[in-house]
């Protein structure tokens, strides 16, 4: 019974890196509809810019995410502005995936050129030690990402429902067009929506990275399960994101032990699979899901 | 004016051509040298390169000079491109390489059927010498040999160590899931099973798994005393860190080469963790020089060419095996290939006599049948060689009695 709760305890905390991950990826699909398939190098880019301030300037991973968030938001506004906003206009949207596609293997090979192929460890600064809870344990680090992807999510929801800037988002998301006869600038709410996006999975690399060794591939690792997340969730759906994540760790987790870790990934998309065609829209999605940010 | 110039370059140019063609001997340098795999693949080709700069200085191959013609071997299709451009294009009379297992089957394949030999300094997968080629030669020890060192090491050193019978020690077996992982894990199981060990558990996973904690807590409910990982670097961290953050102290912790002897693993996981954790692996530079000759002379040589330390034991190994290869041509007659052939069949160097320790001779398959892995031990942030007794520098310790 205790492996039992160490093993829903882990899948818990698994789950909270993959939903402080996806949150920003399903906050960009929706309101930007741009799928990002950079969002892992973005990631990678966080954790290395994490690495940097703490091995160079001896801050505390969490020091850093005053600098780390401004420059994975700065990052994020840049790709808009730069790289989706020109192709806005152009006749097939696959356009822009492609665009992002490119975007991640030019990252990657970038990272790799400056910092090489070897694990770069950020410290860990106690983040790594173990929180005896009854029979069961978890690290610090665990625990406080799971606490900041719940922040994350509420403050997110509430932002887009409470405040003007987060209403001109969503109505951008709702209609393109009328949002912008409404006075709204378009242009500039996709740029601070990519921006808040690209800012969320900053905060995450900051938190992870004390976590796991940092590598230019670190990104792929994360990636696919944050796609799987979106989807699973409700495209654009933020607590969708959030449950879908919990539910992808807990499987993860489970499976791993009771049906041997060489099948989990078998199983965690196989029940993904059954998901998607008992509910095509996710677990939290419905056909207007992307006009009222749930 | 700027025309004159250029036919001067040009006439220049020709010239110099002309007399590489006549007076030096064309071998081909197969590594990947760009791409994921640059760095130990520029580190495998620096011990070709340290062996040719030797022959060259003792009056080079039948007294012609060797010039090594450089092939990148980035993907598999490249290795087979790469492969036809040194034999065809600029006529090598062997190939060297190649580090990458993918790369070395691709490309043994146009080397075969060009009827060109092909020798391998450092890739382990079985494969590589399992489909009977004629003209292709293995030096270096194999996933086959590290398997076997890994046992050999348990049966004969670990478990008396532990004060324990070997049959009585519950053996957890966990891979990353690609052909290297599976391979080594397979050999582990037949070699483990035949030497009476009580395999436990034999869980795969995914190289770019995010999270081991089921696999430790399966290793941890089944009670394994000695967990051996075949692991690249991220999973070797993950599993070293989960495991000890899940307070599960198995009694011996083996890694199979990858991950587990760098020196980044090391410091990702910290000294003091990582402290008793044995890996085999090539064999490295904290060894016993008795049973390596030659080992401190190429160290030293390696330092004068590239200005520092060996990253890896890469180049030594590939060292090694091009040595043995390239003084075997020299003894031969002519450049032709069936000769070629016949010289190196015809090597007979025995154990403890080259840097690396291991001796060569060509048996089955064409693979050397001496070669073979050391068993090393990370003591106080260093990795040092412990096994076998000859090869030693230092004692195994083992971990504190815990649990």
């Amino acid at each position: 019974m205790q492996t039992f709760f160490q093993i829903v305890l882990n899948g818990l905390m698994l789950g909270g890196i993959f939903a402080i991950i996806s949150v920003g990826l399903t906050l960009i699909f929706g309101i930007v509809k741009v799928v990002n398939f950079a969002h892992g190098e973005f990631l990678m880019v966080g954790m290395y810019a994490t690495w940097l301030l703490t091995t160079k300037m001896g801050l505390h991973p969490y020091v850093t995410v005053a600098g780390v968030v401004p420059l994975l938001f700065l990052l994020g506004v840049l790709t808009q502005r730069f790289l989706i906003q020109p192709l806005m206009a152009a006749r097939d949207d696959h356009v822009q995936i492609f665009a992002t596609v490119g975007l991640s293997t030019a990252l990657m090979n970038l990272a790799l050129m400056v910092f090489g192929a070897d694990i770069a460890n950020t410290p860990a600064h106690g983040l790594r030690a173990p929180i005896e809870a009854g029979p069961v344990r978890m690290l610090t680090g665990q625990l406080w990402i799971l606490v900041a992807a719940v922040a994350l999510v509420i403050g997110l929801r509430a932002f887009l429902a409470r405040t003007n800037t987060g209403r001109a988002i969503r109505a951008v998301a709702q209609n393109r067009a009328a949002a912008k006869l409404m006075g709204i600038n378009v242009d500039a709410i996709y740029m601070l929506t990519f921006g808040i996006g690209a800012a969320c999975v900053g905060l995450g690399s900051a938190l992870i990275a004390p976590l796991y060794p940092t590598s230019p591939t670190i990104g792929t690792y994360f990636v696919l399960t944050a796609f799987v997340v979106v989807v699973l969730g409700g495209l654009g759906s933020i607590t969708g994101a959030f449950a879908g994540a919990m539910v992808i760790g807990l499987l993860d987790a489970l499976s791993g032990f009771y049906i041997g870790s060489d099948v989990r990934e078998a199983v965690v998309f196989g029940v993904f699979l059954l998901i998607l065609i008992l509910r095509p829209s996710g677990l939290f999605g419905t056909r207007a899901v992307l006009a009222h940010v749930s | 004016m700027r025309f004159a110039a250029y036919l001067t370059t040009t006439a220049l140019v020709a010239g110099l051509a002309a007399t590489a063609a006549t007076a030096d001997v064309k071998l081909g340098e197969l590594y990947p040298f760009s791409g994921g795999l640059a760095l130990l693949g520029e580190e495998s080709a620096r011990g070709l390169e340290i062996a040719v700069d030797q022959v060259n200085a003792a009056g080079g191959l039948q007294g012609e000079k060797i010039v090594l013609v450089k092939g990148d071997a980035v993907d598999n299709n490249q290795a087979i491109g790469e492969a036809r451009r040194l034999i065809s294009l600029e006529g090598v009379k062997a190939v060297f390489g190649t580090y990458s297992s993918s790369r070395s089957i691709a490309a043994s394949q146009v080397a075969e059927l060009a009827g060109v030999p092909y020798f391998e300094l450092g890739a382990v997968a079985d494969e590589v010498t399992g489909r009977g080629l004629q003209y292709v030669f293995r030096t270096n020890p194999t996933a086959d040999d590290m398997a076997k060192m890994i046992v050999q090491m348990i049966t004969d050193k670990i478990a008396p160590g532990l004060g324990v019978a070997p049959g009585d020690l519950k053996i957890g077996i966990i891979h990353e899931d690609s052909s290297y992982g599976t391979s080594v894990a397979a050999h582990q199981e037949e070699y483990g099973k035949a030497a009476g060990l009580t395999i436990v558990a034999d869980s795969a996973y995914p190289a770019n798994t995010v999270d081991m904690s089921s696999l430790v807590l399966d290793l941890k409910s089944r009670g394994a005393d000695v967990v051996l990982q075949t692991s690249y670097q991220n999973d070797s961290v993950l599993f070293l860190q989960q495991a000890n953050e899940a307070g599960y102290q198995p009694k011996a912790i083996i890694g199979g080469g990858g991950g587990y002897s760098l020196t980044p693993t090391m410091e990702a996981v910290g000294a003091e963790l990582m402290n008793g954790v044995f890996d085999v692996d090539f064999t490295q530079y904290a060894v016993n020089t008795e049973f390596t000759p030659g080992l401190t002379e190429f160290v030293a040589a390696y330092k004068a060419k590239f200005g520092g330390e060996p990253r890896s034991g890469h180049s030594l190994n590939n060292y090694v095996g091009a040595l043995a290869i390239l003084q075997a041509m020299n003894a031969a007659k002519d450049f032709e290939p069936d000769t070629i052939v016949e010289a190196v069949t015809a090597i007979d160097v025995a154990d403890g006599t080259t840097a690396a320790g291991y001796g060569i001779k060509f048996g089955k398959n064409n693979q050397n049948e001496r070669a073979a892995m050391a068993g090393m031990q990370w003591q106080d942030g260093k990795l040092v060689t412990v096994f076998p007794d000859a090869a030693a520098v230092s004692e195994m310790i083992f971990a504190k009695p815990s649990n």
